[in-house]
């Protein structure tokens, strides 16, 4: 859609394809940058539009680049397939606000009493193993000779 | 075989249980082979440390500055080029940890208000200046020295002679989208220091013989820290991460002699900040391009060392324009990064044309001024440079910091109406002379 500029006609449009899907940083940004996906037909004034009005985020700086999807791998048919291009925005937050993305997958304690999955397969082989032996009375030697 | 071997064994020189020679034996013969040093052009780390050692001697032996400076800049590479104007946020904390300075809210005492061992009565509302007597709101005594009489009048008078020039009594047409800052503040600012610097000369001799630069350019390049290139032909190789200032000020004043210190060289007033992030976060963008050190100068130029700078805000860094965005806390920001780069870059291209490099760093301190101002608010800057030596190996055991003492931006006047000046602010003219007549003590 064209942006609007003074003197121009104000076009409005209705339901438009705006997602913002906040993620985790490939390379360490600093604490008040916080990144983004969002929809390829969004500006910077869209973006900080958006967090302004619909989630009350003070907004200081925006800036958007484009990552290109590679079109290099093969399918079965030798076909090129795409990976979709997406839109990355960094927001720099106002009034001195941080955002760390969040650790959404923390290392669990381990329960000595309740017997996790592990402990069973261990005790199964440990089974196992024991019926693999023979008699302990033979001392280790095999019964395929003698009695 | 055998018979080599034993040949071997009966050669000469050859002690194997021979006694230990008498003391004060000749001096050990020449060696017969030359030393083992690592290979000039191997893939490896001894060869690169032999040739960063090679590249240093070359620098070092080098008869001329301008042969030093052709050497130092002479190897091309993607470089951060820093703007000491700049919109991003936050950026005088990144640019003291690139310049590693450490910054001082506040004048020093010497650059804030001369020293004046006698009553040095001024002509004005005496301010709160030191500890002058009471006394001083009367007209010059006869002090121990030179009297040092301001007229503040006739000061505030030439700088409303100014201001009304350019606003009111010249008949303009109106200012061209987003120009309004060459429109009025620019012609203002060098009408203004070009009349006070004038004035002052016969109080300052160094001023008498300064050189005035209008929109001069102002170069420096320098290496900090270390980093891992990302992609390329030279990719996962460490190198230095280089940056290079490119800055326009308005106007300066260099002169013939240098500024003297303000603290001792090996002072600590502050902490530099430390950015573990890349620079590129800032947002700092990389270019390619000559590395060029310049003063406003060449080296040849008996005033190489540097006074006063004068920098204009531009039109996009204005204070409304900040303030409809919300951006109030960047306000200073503007003014401090500038100062800090611009200072920075002036001084270590001072520095440079004196010889000194990373490799060899200064011997002593280097200061010099600046004002920036974007037509009503004044903020005032004084730095000086302590160390060069910003490389990764050099700053490693390198104690000292560069000191920028600065201040708020503070108004000038309140309203310019017709041919009045409303709410003229005393102080701000007063810092402005202070640091024009600042000169060094012999003079």
């Amino acid at each position: 859609y064209p942006l609007f500029q003074k003197g121009g006609p104000q076009l409005r449009i209705f339901r438009p394809n705006f997602f913002m899907l906040v993620v985790r940083p490939g390379v360490p940004q600093p604490e008040d940058t916080v990144q983004f996906r969002v929809s390829m037909e969004m500006t910077k004034l869209d973006i900080r539009n958006y967090l302004e009005r619909i989630y009350n985020v003070p907004v200081a700086a925006v800036r958007t680049r484009i990552q290109y999807g590679a079109n290099n791998k093969r399918n079965h048919k030798n076909q090129r397939e795409k990976k979709p291009d997406y839109k990355v925005a960094y927001v720099q937050l106002g009034q001195g606000q941080t955002f760390q993305f969040p650790n959404l997958f923390p290392e669990k304690e381990q329960d000595t009493e309740t017997p996790s999955f592990d402990d069973f397969r261990n005790k199964y082989v440990e089974k196992e193993k024991q019926k693999q032996e023979g008699d302990p009375r033979r001392g280790g030697v095999p019964d395929w000779f003698g009695l | 075989m055998a018979a080599l071997g034993a040949r071997r064994l009966l050669r000469q020189g050859w002690r194997w249980f021979s006694q230990a020679e008498p003391a004060g034996l000749s001096a050990p013969p020449s060696p017969l082979y030359p030393p083992v040093v690592a290979s000039m052009t191997a893939k490896s780390k001894a060869a690169k440390q032999r040739r960063l050692e090679r590249f240093k001697e070359r620098v070092h032996a080098a008869a001329t500055v301008e042969e030093k400076l052709r050497l130092y800049g002479k190897l091309q590479r993607p470089k951060y080029v820093l703007y000491p104007q700049t919109f991003a946020l936050n950026a005088d904390r990144w640019y003291r940890s690139f310049t590693n300075t450490a910054f001082v809210p506040g004048l020093p005492p010497i650059a804030a208000f001369p020293k004046a061992p006698g009553a040095a009565p001024e002509a004005c509302r005496a301010p709160e200046a030191g500890a002058e007597a009471p006394d001083a709101a009367k007209t010059p005594e006869a002090a121990a020295g030179a009297a040092q009489y301001l007229d503040m009048g006739e000061l505030r008078s030439l700088t409303c002679d100014a201001l009304l020039q350019e606003s009111f009594y010249q008949n303009k047409k109106q200012p061209f989208l987003y120009r309004e800052q060459d429109h009025t503040p620019g012609p203002f600012l060098t009408q203004l220091v070009s009349t006070l610097a004038s004035f002052l000369s016969g109080r300052n001799p160094l001023l008498a013989a300064s050189s005035f630069d209008l929109k001069p350019k102002v170069n420096y390049y320098w290496q900090h820290g270390e980093e891992v290139v990302v992609h390329g032909h030279r990719k996962g190789r460490v190198d230095p991460v280089r940056f290079q200032i490119d800055d326009n000020p308005h106007v300066q004043i260099r002169v013939p002699k240098q500024l003297p210190e303000v603290v001792p060289l090996e002072s600590d007033l502050g902490d530099v900040p430390v950015i573990n992030h890349k620079p590129s976060k800032l947002p700092l963008f990389k270019r390619q391009y000559e590395n060029k050190v310049f003063i406003g100068s060449k080296v040849a130029d008996p005033c190489c060392y540097g006074h006063t700078q004068f920098h204009l805000i531009p039109d996009k860094l204005k204070r409304e324009r900040l303030i409809k965005k919300g951006l109030e806390d960047q306000i200073e920001v503007v003014y401090r990064s500038n100062g800090i780069a611009s200072l920075f870059a002036w001084t270590a291209a001072q520095a440079m044309y004196q010889g000194f490099w990373s490799e060899a760093d200064v011997t002593r301190p280097f200061v010099s001024q600046a004002v920036v101002t974007d037509g009503r608010y004044f903020s005032f800057f004084c730095y000086q440079l302590n160390t060069l030596a910003l490389t990764a190996e050099t700053i490693k055991n390198n104690p000292r910091k560069n000191i920028c003492w600065g201040t708020e931006s503070k108004p000038l006047y309140d309203v310019l109406e017709a041919g009045n000046v409303k709410g003229f602010n005393d102080e701000v003219l007063l810092h402005l002379v202070h640091f024009l007549l600042n000169r060094p003590k012999e003079l």
